[in-house]
């Protein structure tokens, strides 16, 4: 049966779930059968040569856990992303050489992205993963610290040379972009599994009334509101839950007293500006057919104070929320919505926020309903090398 | 995650009562008091959030012409500038274009034609 096609009762095979479960609409159906299929179907990265080989995402697993990266060498890439806390760190501003002023976003899923960081600054992976090797308050190293490293240490070599085929580069940048490549190559692999959310996704698409009754009541009604009252599926929408794209959601941006953080405004001319993105010469994609976004994207005044709009996928591991880290639980992010003022967006931004006052009972529903998306974490096992690369 | 619209035969009377023509398969068409155009998405149906471009053509053949789409009820517009590149004889190829939500947008097209610019619109819902 295909979806839609009739008006679904899941919860009706359960005298308990009976009373409360929602009953779905055709249209609330479509809505919700557009946050699947799940897991993504795997696609290559055409702007990383090596995205998806093997000996890159050993490289790139080696090269995440190496604290030599860093200038003093003691911050590996995995000091804000720990996979024992969904790739995030659970500060609510990351640490490196100095605490900086967003939070730490989680890297689960991150090969779906489109734009990379809170203020997509950057347009492809390896770009990104280069962003906080060079960023003074992070790892403040440089091209030459990283080639000198990759030249220097026999098994990094050894695989730099399985990986690209030839020895490292006498041009220190094209190293670096090179390991910036192998890093995004194992970050790619880094994927949330199926959730109690998909279960239901699925049953709901296939019309099967049993399955998706085992899906809880309250998750079912925040489902409803998610996609209904909330309006928040207008940017939470897709596999991943995000349109991959950038809002003002009404948190403020001052970082301090007279200094705001721009969010993607400054985003966009940092990206324009940047050698590595997508449109320059390390982009292995000879059509640049990944480089529409980059060639196209539109600098606007609204564009300050908007960030991206994160996945949701594993949400429930991955507080502090927002890009500030400022609201500490999914309750404060239920309730940033529901009491958002209208004072706090741009006037001259989109009118798309409205405080959704929700009841006590819609609150816990809600929040039912996110941590629904989450597989519970801890499915990544650390590759082990036992192999002397030589 | 598609749009809704009406497909309309490929070749239809322009305004100007000259044939109007899209060769290549089924193609949406928008009529003004002066001009018509027909277009095509590419890829189709349209996704929210994924890239897209549009084939079309308008007749008659105007000075110049602009893409662009925008929410009325968000207020805001589509997070990419288009380009227009002619192709020849009235058709032209817009590239880069983007609907980054779900709802009711605005397909625009800017004619310049005779000193004047015609903005003609089509409604379409994406979900």
């Amino acid at each position: 049966m295909k979806p839609g096609g009739v008006l679904l009762i899941l919860a009706a095979a359960t005298s308990a779930a009976a009373q409360a479960a929602p009953a779905w609409t055709e249209a609330e159906v479509r809505a919700i059968v557009a946050h699947g299929p799940w897991p993504a179907p795997w696609t290559r990265d055409p702007s990383n040569r090596v995205s998806g080989g093997t000996a890159a995402i050993e490289l790139g697993e080696r090269l995440f856990f190496d604290r030599r990266l860093s200038v003093n060498s003691e911050i590996a890439c995995s000091r804000c992303h720990l996979p024992e806390r969904n790739w995030s760190d659970g500060l609510p501003r990351a640490a490196g050489l100095e605490e900086v002023d967003r939070n730490t976003p989680s890297v689960t899923n991150v090969r779906t992205q489109r734009w990379f960081g809170w203020d997509g600054a950057h347009d492809s992976l390896w770009a990104q993963s280069i962003r906080p090797i060079l960023d003074e308050r992070e790892m403040g190293a440089s091209a030459a610290h990283v080639a000198k490293l990759v030249r220097g240490d026999r098994d990094l070599s050894c695989r730099y040379r399985r990986t690209f085929g030839s020895a490292p580069a006498a041009d220190d940048e094209k190293v670096l972009v090179d390991v910036g490549k192998a890093l995004a190559a194992f970050q790619e692999t880094l994927a949330s599994g199926r959730t109690a959310f998909d279960e239901f996704r699925d049953a709901l698409s296939r019309g099967d009334p049993a399955a998706g009754a085992r899906y809880p009541e309250s998750a079912q009604r925040g489902l409803r509101i998610f996609i209904g009252k909330g309006s928040c599926s207008a940017c939470h929408v897709g596999p991943a839950f995000t349109n991959g794209e950038f809002h003002d959601t009404g948190i403020p941006f001052f970082i301090r007293p007279a200094q705001v953080d721009t969010g993607r405004h400054g985003g966009i001319k940092r990206l324009l500006a940047n050698p590595m993105n997508l449109l320059g010469p390390y982009n292995d994609d000879a059509k640049r057919s990944s480089a529409t976004g980059t060639r196209h994207v539109a600098l606007e005044h609204r564009n300050f104070g908007e960030f991206k709009v994160p996945s949701l996928r594993n949400l429930a591991l991955t507080a502090p929320y927002m890009h500030n880290g400022s609201l500490a639980t999914l309750r404060d992010v239920v309730k940033h919505y529901s009491e958002i003022s209208p004072d706090r967006l741009h006037s001259d931004g989109e009118a798309i926020l409205k405080p959704l006052r929700l009841t006590e009972e819609e609150t816990q529903d809600l929040v039912a309903f996110l941590e629904s998306l989450s597989d519970g974490g801890g499915n990544y096992r650390r590759r082990r090398f036992e192999e002397d690369c030589r | 995650m598609r749009a809704l619209l009406l497909a309309v035969p490929i070749a239809a009377a322009a305004a100007a009562g000259e044939a109007c023509e899209l060769p290549g398969g089924a193609a949406q068409r928008i009529e003004s008091p002066r001009h018509l155009v027909l277009y095509r998405a590419q890829p189709a149906p349209l996704r929210i959030g994924e890239h897209f471009a549009l084939e079309f053509v308008v007749c008659p053949a105007p000075e110049s012409v602009r893409v662009d789409a925008w929410m009325p009820e968000h207020r805001h517009g589509m997070n990419y500038r288009p380009t227009v590149a002619a192709q020849g004889g009235g058709r032209y190829r817009a590239q880069g274009l983007m609907l980054h939500m779900g709802g009711r947008w605005e397909l625009v097209f800017e004619v310049r034609a005779g000193g004047t610019t015609e903005r003609i619109a089509q409604s379409l819902r994406l979900e």
